[in-house]
């Protein structure tokens, strides 16, 4: 087995990754500055102090959320359209496709892999009685799965609150669903955040993942990168090539 | 203690109900039909006791309007900090740039003095008339009164004319015994209603918020980090970590981790 380098990217991919992940960096620090309100707010009310400061004042600083909130859900609302056969059917389709024997005996092995390493792993699936071995993933593992699902919902309930908000000095008559909305919004965005902390340790600290990060930017992973850590999507590109070669 | 705090000092029994106040603030303020800014209130006379010929069967007027009160409810309502107590002169205000109308603070007061402006979608109450204090003059309800029920002005000024009354008289403050938000609308002597009926409700998301969100958040976030610190310790600590090498299945990821 080689090492050459295969696809795992589009530029198109890799630019609204990026994208979306300078969205989150802004939105996220506006949005927690905007919660101005000693019982709401999250961090302190010295934080939402700081960003009024920053910004000239709590009506700039909603002003900024506010397009920057509408650039990010136009920008995936047109990357969703243009790109609905090629990207996001076959996204939803690998990160909603669960095994229960595969992702779940994951979820255990890796589990116990990443937190007390490999020994631990092969004492605790002796002494329980399962393969101490990490089960073979397809394009996506269990645990990016496992956050993509939540990331795609909840970038929608995101998205949506957003707009509910922003339409409420326009066209909302009754305010209550805009009241519901900033709650969801808040409480969205902290659970999305959540994860995006354990997103953040695999890509940029985590061993082995290196490949991983730097295909972020270069679009390609090693072919022995992608068989160790993507059997499956690995098995798959090889057969298709091999055909095409072959055919 | 503030510097100023503008504040009214009400002689409600000078009243007689001409509402001629709560008509020059609607002009002033432009206040839309079927709102209003500022009210006079009315005691009915108990007619059981009218008929028994009993005492204090008087009716009473009581002229009112945001009481920019020393520990605002509205201001605990609202999310964005758009409704808040101005530092230079105590009064409460709204910054209707940051407003997003969401209306959570309008059940909040419980003297009724918001309301979410039809055309604007946002919250309007009264401000004491900024643009008319802007220009040196006292706010429209006071000028219009032609009684001279309500007086204005700075409380922590001893020359001001309504800290001369303040100073001169007992004054009462009107407000409900389960929610008081300490007005800083003082009436001299007596006024009826006295014990305001109606207490501070905060909408249901701002009380989930405070109470289950804002933990549950921490909590989630929290959860993860820790998840972060152990993983990161492990791989600090058990930099050599690798499979055992008696299944060949992981010898052979062993070369590639």
């Amino acid at each position: 087995m080689g090492n050459r380098m295969m696809r795992r990217h589009t530029p198109a991919t890799i630019f609204m990754h990026w994208f979306n992940a300078a969205c989150w960096i802004f939105l996220l620090a506006t949005g927690i500055g905007l919660i101005k309100n000693d019982d709401l707010q999250p961090i302190g009310g010295w934080y939402a102090d700081l960003m009024r400061s920053i910004f000239g004042g709590g009506a700039n600083l909603l002003l900024a959320h506010e397009i920057c909130g509408v650039i990010w859900a136009a920008g995936f609302l047109i990357f969703g359209l243009v790109g609905i056969r090629k990207y996001v059917i076959p996204f939803v389709r690998e990160i909603a496709t669960f095994s229960p024997s595969r992702d779940l005996m994951w979820l255990v092995t890796k589990g116990i892999q990443m937190t007390l390493g490999h020994k631990a792993l092969a004492t605790i699936a002796r002494r329980f009685g399962f393969a101490a071995r990490i089960p073979d993933q397809g394009f996506y593992n269990t645990g990016q799965k496992l956050f993509a699902v939540p990331s795609l919902l909840g970038g929608v309930v995101i998205a949506v609150t957003g707009v509910i908000m922003m339409l409420s000095t326009s066209v909302i008559t009754d305010p209550t669903i805009v009241q519901w909305s900033i709650l969801i919004h808040f409480v969205t965005v902290g659970l999305v955040f959540a994860g995006l902390l354990i997103h953040i340790y695999m890509a940029s600290i985590a061993a082995g993942e290196r490949p991983a990060f730097i295909s972020m930017f270069t679009g390609t992973v090693p072919e022995d990168y992608a068989e160790h850590h993507h059997k499956l999507w690995y098995d798959e590109v090889t057969a298709a090539s091999g055909k095409e070669a072959s055919g | 203690m503030m510097k100023t705090q503008l504040a009214m000092v009400i002689d409600s029994s000078k009243c007689i109900d001409c509402k001629a106040c709560t008509v020059a603030c609607k002009v002033e303020n432009q206040v839309p039909e079927g709102h209003w800014r500022n009210w006079v209130k009315h005691a009915e006379p108990d007619a059981d006791r009218l008929a028994r010929g009993g005492k204090d069967t008087a009716g009473h007027f009581q002229p009112g309007a945001c009481m920019h009160c020393e520990e605002p409810t509205c201001v605990r309502a609202c999310p964005t900090g758009a409704t808040y107590k101005d530092e230079a002169d105590g009064s409460i205000r709204v910054d209707s740039a940051l407003c997003i109308g969401c209306g959570s603070c309008i059940p909040a007061c419980p003297y009724g003095a918001r309301y979410r402006h039809p055309e604007k979608k946002i919250v309007d109450k009264c401000d004491y008339c900024s643009a008319r204090r802007a220009r040196g003059e006292l706010p429209a309800c006071v000028v219009t009164c032609p009684t001279k029920a309500r007086t204005f002005g700075n409380l922590h000024d001893p020359k001001s004319e309504a800290a001369i009354l303040m100073a001169a008289n007992s004054t009462v403050r009107v407000a409900n015994p389960e929610s008081d938000t300490r007005p800083n609308m003082y009436y001299i002597g007596a006024t009826a209603p006295l014990n305001w009926p109606v207490k501070a409700q905060f909408p249901a998301p701002i009380s989930i918020w405070a109470k289950l969100a804002k933990p549950l958040i921490w909590g989630a976030v929290g959860l993860n980090a820790l998840g972060v610190l152990v993983m990161l310790g492990k791989q600090v600590l058990m930099a050599d970590d690798a499979p055992e090498a008696e299944d060949p299945e992981n010898q052979k990821e062993a070369t590639h981790g």
